[in-house]
């Protein structure tokens, strides 16, 4: 049961990976791109984590670590994207 | 378990992929930010897999390092572009 849990959390994390990555090969703008990848990239390692999570309780520590971090870090980061390459009013406020 | 490697492994050739075809600085950094998630996430499943605490220590401090030096990078470029020191 736990096993068929960790498996199905896996997998929907490969689903939300695959629905944010594909839309990165087509023409659209960076900032359409971006959402949908950092969407897709955070939502689907934090439910593969949690599928891990259930594998090995053990290692708990390890993994609401990485879980914390994915959360901060991903989020921070594609913030930091968006407005690095947001041309426009982004360019006067210094 | 091997099968979800696998597919984890298809997942990133796409944004590889990406960053090798467009050669707009912004797509591809978008592409190298989806790698580094990608890799650290993997990192921390073979690490599960073989039950190493060391292998999951290294996937976790990529999550973190790695996006850091992504965002410096982001800043870097920023400025350059406004420094006009590469054409758009």
């Amino acid at each position: 049961m736990i096993d068929g849990l960790s498996y199905g959390l896996m997998i929907v994390g490969l689903i939300f990976w695959f629905w944010g990555t594909l839309p990165l090969v087509g023409d659209r703008s960076v900032l359409f791109k971006l959402h949908s990848l950092s969407v897709s990239d955070t939502l689907g390692s934090m439910s593969m984590i949690a599928g891990l999570l259930l594998k090995i309780p053990r290692e708990w520590p390890l993994l609401v670590l990485a879980l914390i971090s994915l959360a901060i870090w991903n989020t921070v980061l594609g913030y930091v994207l968006a407005y690095c390459s947001y041309r426009g009013e982004g360019e006067d406020d210094e | 378990m091997n099968g979800i490697i696998i597919a984890m492994l298809l997942a990133l050739l796409i944004p590889i992929y990406e960053a090798y075809r467009d050669s707009h600085i912004w797509q591809k950094m978008l592409a190298f930010a989806s790698i580094a998630t990608k890799t650290s996430m993997m990192i921390l499943v073979v690490s599960v897999l073989r039950d190493d605490w060391m292998i999951g220590v290294v996937g976790v401090l990529i999550l973190s390092v790695g996006n850091a030096a992504l965002m410096l990078l982001a800043h870097v470029i920023k400025r350059s572009d406004e420094a006009g020191l590469y054409e758009p």
